[in-house]
């Protein structure tokens, strides 16, 4: 994060430039007469509101200039984040409007005597309330993932659609015709960004097909896909990247999964690797994957990559989230690369460590230590047990901790308890990098 | 942290958008 933060400034202003500037345009040419405080206010946060709104659909066409500075989970949860505050200003914008004109809101005698520009108002209304509340819980409703996606694109574009409907039908401040071309080209670009994503992206992955060339079975209930570029030479991973698998499917459909690449960055066919736990849901069919079938991949992805100068690269790893990490190691085994390395390794049990006995004969080509931490482990065993904590740091990790450039990767409150841990230690933030596994 | 940097910046972003906007109404009423 810190050589990017200077990218990351920029993209702040460039973000912030796309909601204002729209909004102050509409103080040129001819105006309205000006109405009290609080309507023009009222106005002016709807107008933003629904600009920050529309936006949502670039930080989530995975633009690699725009996350890379941040990566792509600070993205995520910013796109989350921001999305409350923007329906939270739609929402008082409505508020604050009903309050000052009562009259506009009285009940109408006849359904057909709602102006089209209210209708609009209420429909962008419901549809940002309606995609808030499935966001933030929809575990919780019980909403499958595919569903939830696919209705969370259509509530997007039904919001935007009629917030900007809404706009255009009241036409209090978009009388002027190019204000009016001004914003509904925005809203086109907005809902072009989503058809990007959606259309041109899959056309793209479309032509450049992955072939399934083993499946190896793995410790941990864990399968690796070793796939192969089909008719063209594949991309470079950085070590620790990502990309949206997509299987049993054309890149159409909204089924790509993100995964961690778990193979070097070295290799010279453009074959890259994903291992894969089977958690039960569509992860519980990969090891059925066949040799030779079609798959589809986006990436890569991600900012959790090593290439800072440091004296020593800490990884912290739980259960499968030590598939970023191989790639490190194996990249960094590649490379003839002998700066110490430290693998902090949290799993459940002995039998279940993913990756135990490559990580075993890695150390012969690596300055690598290997510290199992283990849930469960077995009688006699005299290493560590329990969970990575910050007494495990402090046997394990010459200080200062600060000089060391630390990776995590594992479930939320795994990830959760060692930043704390770290921050305690007196880790900058800029000295450790995490990756969550989860966006939604 | 990282998810706290990313509530951070959206409260910033959010904060600034707003005092924009109250701006925009204030240029506005004293025209």
């Amino acid at each position: 994060m810190v050589g990017h933060a200077g990218r990351g400034a920029v993209w702040v202003v460039v973000y912030l430039l796309f909601i204002l500037a729209p909004l102050f345009a509409l103080l040129a040419g001819s105006l309205p007469p000006a109405r009290d405080f609080w309507t023009e206010f009222a106005i002016a946060i709807g107008y933003s509101g629904l600009a920050m709104m529309g936006l949502q659909f670039g930080l989530t066409a995975r633009f690699r200039y725009v996350t890379a500075p941040w990566g792509e989970d600070v993205i995520y949860h910013f796109h989350r984040q921001i999305s409350q505050i923007a329906v939270g200003l739609v929402v008082a914008h409505a508020l604050i409007m009903s309050a000052t004109y009562p009259e506009m809101f009285a009940l109408p005698g006849a359904i057909g005597e709602v102006p089209l520009g209210a209708v609009f108002a209420f429909m962008s209304i419901f549809a940002l309330i309606a995609l808030v509340v499935t966001a933030l819980w929809r575990v919780q409703l019980n909403i499958r993932y595919e569903t939830w996606h696919l209705t969370h694109i259509a509530l997007a574009v039904i919001a935007v659609a009629a917030g900007m409907a809404h706009m255009v039908g009241w036409a209090f401040y978009l009388s002027d015709p190019w204000k009016r071309a001004l914003w509904i080209g925005l809203t086109i670009f907005w809902i072009g960004l989503l058809l990007y994503v959606r259309i041109f992206k899959p056309l793209f992955m479309l032509r450049r097909p992955y072939r399934v060339r083993e499946v190896r079975k793995e410790r941990g209930d864990t399968s690796t896909l070793v796939m192969q570029p089909d008719g063209h030479p594949g991309f470079r991973i950085s070590p620790g990247q990502f990309g949206w698998l997509t299987l049993w499917a054309s890149p159409f459909k909204i089924t790509g999964h993100p995964f961690s690449f778990s193979g070097s960055a070295e290799v010279a066919d453009g074959r890259v690797e994903m291992s894969i736990r089977n958690l039960g849901d569509f992860t519980s069919a990969i090891h059925k994957v066949p040799v030779g079938q079609r798959v589809y991949l986006d990436g890569p992805y991600g900012a959790f990559t090593i290439g800072n100068p440091a004296d020593m690269h800490v990884l912290i790893a739980g259960g499968v989230g030590v598939t970023p990490m191989m790639s490190m190691i194996r990249t960094l085994a590649d490379r003839g690369d002998k700066r110490p390395v430290i693998l902090l390794y949290g799993s459940k049990d002995w039998e279940s460590i993913t990756f135990r006995e490559e990580l075993e004969a890695l150390k012969a080509r690596l300055n690598l230590d290997v510290i199992h931490v283990l849930a469960n482990p077995p009688t006699g065993w005299t290493g560590e047990q329990g969970f990575i904590s910050a007494e495990v740091f402090k046997r394990h990790l010459p200080p200062p901790y600060a000089d060391h450039e630390y990776f995590i990767c594992g479930p939320g409150v795994m990830m959760d308890a060692i930043e704390k841990t770290l921050g305690e230690l007196g880790v900058p933030l800029t000295k450790y990098h995490s990756e969550r596994y989860s966006f939604v | 942290m990282r998810r706290l940097f990313a509530n951070r910046l959206a409260i910033v972003t959010g904060a600034v958008v707003i005092l924009m906007s109250v701006l925009f109404a204030l240029a506005r009423v004293n025209a």
